[in-house]
Order: C-alpha cells, then structure tokens, then sequence
C-alpha cells in the first residue's frame, strides 16, 4: 500500500507542475483573447533607459485616457546581452512585444527579412502620419530596397565632427576646415606647434568593430559621395571614385600621424586631438564632467569634410538614428492599435518638443530647426541647432541583413589596413569590393 | 537500500532532476537540432544544412584563431596563476594572526565585475593615462599595449589571474592547512628544510589543491568573454579572439545561431578533451607521489 501511496504521491507531484505550467501559458493566450474583444492589449518595449521609458510611459497614460478600449503597457527591452539579442531570444521564444522602439535601420533589416515585423506603410492613415510629423524628406532615405517602410525613425542624431576652436584660434583659423586639403594643412600647422597633439585620436580606425563603421567611414564616405548609398538591395552600389578618395584621407591622415589609433581617454577634452566625431549624447556627459566645454569659446561643430572640389555646402553625414517597428507577431488588430497610438504621438509637435527636452535627441522631422515648436529649445541649447538643421542631410544605416559582416569587412579589408600604412586605398577598396560581393552573392 | 528508500531518494531529488531537464538537458537537445539548421531564431522559415555549419566552422578563420588563442591564454594563463595563488597562499599560511581577513582581502577581485576591471584596466592602459605618461616621460617607452597581438593577449591574462589568484589562493590555502605537521617533523629529520621542504614536501602533498586549481584554470580559458569583449573586440588580428567572443558575433550579432551552436558544440568537444589530457597529465604526476 505504502508503495501504491509514494507512487501516487510523484505522479501527483509531476502532472501538477506539468499541467500547471502548461496552463500558465494557456491561461495567459485565453486572457489576451478574451481581452481582445473589449480592451486591446499592447505591449511596447521602450528602449533600455530610464529617460525614454519615461517619455513612453507618459504617453502611453495620456494615450489611454483617451482611448478607454487600448491598454498599454510600457517596459524596458531586455539587454541581455544586448537589446538586439533581447529582441532575437522573444520572437523565438514566442514574446516579442507588439511595438518597439531603438531599433537600427540595419536591425530592422534582419527582422523585416526573417519577416519578424511588418511594414509601417501599409497602415491606414501612414501619409497623414509622415505629412503631420513633417518628416517626409527625413523617412524618404529609410525607404528599404522592397520599397516599404519598416521603420518610423523616432530620433536622428546627423553626426557631425567637432573642431577644438580654442587650439584652431592659437594656430591661426577661426572656423573648422572644410576639405581634406584645408584639413591636412591644419594638422601640418598643429604638428609644427604641438608634435606631441593629434588631429583625431580615435582607436577605433584601427578596429574592424563593425558599428564603428557609422561614425569615421560611413561619415566621410557619405559626405565624399554626395549620399551615394552603399548598398541597394542586394548589391554593392557604392560610388568608388568617392570610396578611395576617403580611404586616401584617411591614409594621408594616417602618414602624416595626424591619427592617434590608441586608447585614449577623453582625448579631445583634454586637447590631445583637435577633432572628434561627435553626437548629442556627449553634451550631457560634459555638462557633468567638463563644463569647461563651451559652444563657440572651447568647441564648434561642422559637418565632415569633402574631397577637393566639391561644394561643402553639400555636404552629407550618417544618422545615427532608431525608430518603432510592429512586430507580426501581433494580431493585425493589435498591430492597428499600435499604429493609431504611435500616429496620436506624433501628430502633435509638443510630444516631440516634450521627447527632445527628456533624452536630447533630435526628433526624425524636416522641420526640426524651423518650427516655432522648438525655437525656444534651440535658442537655450544653440550646440543641437546643427544636428537639427542637418537632420534631411543625413543617411541611416544600410538595410541589408548582412550589414554586421559588410561592416567588418569595410573594417578588415579596407579601412583598418589603410590606416595602417598595409595597403594602397586602390588595393583596400577593391579587396573590399571583392569580398563584400562574396557575403552577397 | 531498499525500494522504499529509493523511491523516497528519487522523490527528494526530483526537483533538481526537473530543473535539469528543463534547463539544461532540453536546451542540449535543442542546441543539437540547431547546429543542423541555418535557423536565425527570428526567421518562420529555414532548412536543416546537415553538418555544413560544422564544416565552415572547421575552415573559418576566425574559429581557428578562437582555437589557437584559448591554448596560447592558457600557456601564460596556467602558471602565472598557479605560481601567483600558491605564493599568496604560502604568505597567506605563515601569518602569525588574521590569516582569514587577508584570504578574503584577496578574494575580493574574484567578486568584482569584469565589465568595471576591463573598463579600469582600459583607463590605466590609455596612451594618456599617468602610468604611460610616466613611461614616455622617464623611460622613453612609448608603448601600444592593446595593439600589439602579444601584449593584448598578455594584457587580458594578467588581468584575469589578478582576478583569480586570490581565489585560487583560498584552494591551495586550505590544502596547506591540512597537511599534517608530522609529515614536516618527518622530513625535517630527514634533513628536508627550506626551499627542500617546499619542494619534496609542501608540493606534492598539495597535489588534490593543484588538480583542482588545473582544472578549474584550464576550463577558464575556454569561457573568457568580458575581458577582450571590452577591451580588445578579440583583435588585434584576432590576437585575443576567443571561441565565447566569435560564439556571441556569430548568434547574436550576424544572427547566425544555427552556426553558431555549432560552433559552441566544438568548443565544448575541445574544453572536454583538453580538460581530459590535463586530468591525465596531472594523474601521473599524482600517481608518482603516491596519490592514487
């Protein structure tokens, strides 16, 4: 009997976890389907900081005042080891949110070929939302090689380069240079006063790190090509008179050790270099630890500098941008629901005012330095009013699902052996050339 | 043992045996399947490729950088930590008083993240930091220690034993302690004293904490992550690259998991029989000085 008893025992003990974590799922599904024919449930993944949850949560209460029907519940992506790892590990496991937002350009592309997400164009209402927002000029260069939208770029950060103006002023220049010749000719000057300064210390050029890419190649390269994509579709399409022409400033910058390829900490802080690749997000950082980093008195900003010849006024730049997507996970009534709530928040410029003063970053619209909304802002913060003039020049990551390997492969093949003095800017480009085709093909 | 008392054992352990299905044993199966598939976890579509993935491991560059860095960690690696805890844990033993506060002064590095050393090492390492300042200035060295393959690797293994030595220390420490005092009266007779006495005596009685501290080094150096993730990005020219650092690019960054996995499952095949040589090799030494 005894046996019978602990046999029975066990067996209980086993079909109750069982069932109980089968039913913990099932129970949840039937939840949410009950749920579905009163209250849409939408479950948005912030990105994993504290400011833009913030802004979401507001929005999402606000949202929902209104829309007594739509629940939203906003939590941060998980980043473990990172958000795109977070995101990958929930669609496999069957939890990818409805809406997202901090998704690349490039990202997008691994999820809108795996067809992890749906396009944004074809909702009701996407024209109205691009002409409300103002940011038809800013989303045209989003436009991925199947000719849909994947993505609403929230913010873009047009990257630009900021000049030392205190240590340009001692060598005789009262503004940046504009031309890879100007720029050659201020680091002559810089050596012959200071030998032991750089015009750029940036240990990443010696790095095939793929993301690094977007803020030294990707920079000058789409400045040299007037905005030349890199990639269409499938293949490389990038202007290779351009191309060299970048690789060959950097090698020049490279013999003339103008370039200090080290780690280096806060080196354009501590004038060791004289430029620096700069976003937004570093203002905060100086305001806490080097307030005697001043617009116009320590520092200016400028776009990145052409080849000889061309009109610097035309200059293009990479965005460092990310935006929402909507996953097809999602029921399509879900989907619709996420759409309607994104479109309310931006079809009213305040939100994007409101976004701007939380996190800094320059919202994704044409207007971003014209409108009324934000001359205030501007006017209390004139070191982002570049960024924002700049935003229609700027181009966003590739959208090709191989971007991480043809990024490497910029790195490995061209730029990193360039830099340092192994390769002719001819050889580098065309190895490049050569083996990029051979991840697309 | 009687039917009762096995089904009450089985019964008792049945939590930890379904802890282990669901978290180690199925994720093994399922990492098998995966290796055969050029699945990215995210697409609703793809193909089993047979053992193509193992194949294009096999011929990758970067797997075989992965391959030859983990041995060449390990060579500077093993002894520098063996040597490094041993000698702490002999000063550490021969303290008249507050052995136990300085075995856990020196343990504390092992419980810091290896996120914040990384960013600390790579602040102390930077061409501006004071200690290359010095260099330059007094020496005249002017010295790219992350851009030479052989001081980066020799960067991220000093790095890593300073982490681990006082932990190793704690191992060796308590088979120190428990080597009977007799044994050195014995030798001591014999006429076995000073640096004899470490080495006829001390060593060999240490043999279990030195199978231990081995094995535990040796297995280390096929998981290491952190350290050239932050400081290096496993170059330069994959002078620091390790099998987690190309295992995490492959599935988490290119978003090939199906490659990926097999390259996870070649890894663990090689840590499983270098572990296996080393506990071989450390058995005959063993075996010599009467351990069996």
């Amino acid at each position: 009997m005894k046996k019978r008893k602990w046999f029975k025992l066990v067996s209980v003990l086993l079909a109750a976890v069982v069932i109980g974590t089968g039913c913990q799922g099932q129970a949840g599904n039937e939840q949410g389907e009950g749920k579905q024919s009163s209250t849409v449930q939408i479950d948005f993944w912030a990105a994993p900081n504290p400011t833009q949850q913030a802004f979401w949560k507001k929005m999402a209460d606000r949202y929902m005042e209104e829309h007594k029907h739509v629940k939203i519940k906003v939590s941060p992506m998980p980043e473990s080891p990172s958000s795109e790892a977070g995101i990958q590990s929930a669609i496999a496991a069957g939890n990818a949110p409805v809406l997202s937002e901090n998704i690349s350009r490039g990202f997008a592309a691994q999820l809108a070929e795996s067809r992890a997400i749906v396009p944004m164009d074809q909702f009701d209402g996407f024209d109205d939302l691009l002409r409300k927002r103002q940011m038809e000029t800013t989303i045209s260069t989003w436009k991925f090689a199947d000719g849909h939208q994947y993505v609403l770029p929230i913010y873009s950060n047009a990257m630009l380069f900021g000049w030392r103006i205190d240590l340009l002023k001692e060598l005789g220049y009262n503004e940046p240079p504009k031309t890879y010749s100007e720029v050659l000719e201020v680091g002559k000057k810089l050596k012959e006063k200071y030998p032991d300064k750089f015009l750029w210390a940036r240990a990443d050029l010696a790095k095939p790190t793929w993301w690094a890419r977007w803020f030294d190649f990707f920079m000058l390269y789409n400045a040299a090509s007037n905005g030349t994509h890199f990639i269409d579709g499938n293949k490389l399409s990038a202007d290779r008179d351009a191309g060299v022409k970048t690789l060959q400033f950097f090698a020049d910058l490279s013999k003339n050790q103008l370039v200090l390829t080290r780690e280096t900490k806060d080196p354009f802080e501590n004038g060791t270099s004289v430029m620096v690749d700069l976003g937004p997000w570093t203002f905060p950082y100086w305001a806490e630890k080097f307030p005697e980093m001043k617009f116009n008195e320590t520092y200016v900003l400028s776009m990145p500098p052409v080849p000889d010849g061309m009109d610097p006024a035309q200059a293009k730049t990479f965005a460092d941008t990310k935006g929402l997507v909507i996953y097809a996970s999602a029921t399509k009534e879900q989907q619709q629901a996420a759409f309607d709530f994104v479109k309310w928040v931006y079809s009213d410029p305040q939100n994007d005012l409101e976004w701007l003063k939380e996190t800094n970053l320059p919202p994704a619209r044409d207007d971003l330095s014209t409108n009324e909304a934000f001359v205030s802002y501007f006017e209390e913060n004139p070191q982002l009013k570049l960024y924002a003039e700049n935003i229609p020049n700027a181009l966003p990551p590739m959208d090709n699902a191989q971007m991480v390997e043809i990024q490497e492969l910029i790195g490995k093949q061209a730029l990193n052996p360039v830099v340092k003095g192994e390769k002719t800017p001819e050889k580098a480009w065309k190895d490049m050339e050569k083996a990029i085709d051979g991840v697309l093909k | 043992m009687n039917k009762h008392t096995a089904k009450v054992g089985w019964l008792l352990a049945s939590p930890y045996l379904i802890y282990s299905a669901i978290f180690f044993l199925i994720p093994l199966f399922w990492a098998l399947y995966l290796a055969f598939t050029n699945w990215n976890l995210i697409s609703p579509e793809y193909e089993t490729v047979g053992v193509q993935n193992f194949i294009d491991a096999l011929f990758s560059p970067s797997v075989r950088a992965a391959f030859w860095v983990t041995y060449k960690f390990m060579l500077m690696f093993v002894p520098i930590v063996i040597a490094g805890s041993l000698i702490l844990a002999l000063i550490i033993h021969h303290l008249p008083r507050w052995k136990g506060l300085f075995a856990v002064g020196y343990f504390l590095p092992y419980l810091a993240s290896g996120v914040a050393s990384a960013i600390v090492v790579k602040g102390v390492i930077s061409y501006n930091s004071p200690f290359n300042q010095f260099l330059r200035d007094v020496f005249g060295l002017d010295i790219d220690w992350l851009g030479s393959p052989t001081l980066a690797a020799l960067v991220i293994v000093l790095m890593m034993a300073w982490k681990f030595v006082g932990y190793y220390a704690l191992l060796f420490l308590s088979g120190l302690e428990s080597i009977p005092k007799e044994v050195y009266e014995a030798a001591e007779i014999d006429g076995a004293v000073g640096w004899k006495r470490v080495w006829h005596v001390t060593i060999p009685m240490l043999y279990p904490s030195f199978y231990t501290v081995t094995i535990l080094a040796v297995g280390l150096m096929f998981g290491i992550f952190t350290e050239p993730y932050v400081l290096t990005g496993g170059g330069p020219e994959y002078a620091t690259h390790t099998w987690q650092l190309e295992i995490y690019n492959q599935a988490f960054e290119k978003l090939n998991a199906g490659y990926g996995t097999a390259v996870a499952i070649i890894n663990s095949i090689v840590t499983f029989a270098s572990i296996f040589i080393f506990r071989k090799l450390l058995e005959k030494w063993g075996g010599r000085h009467g351990w069996e």
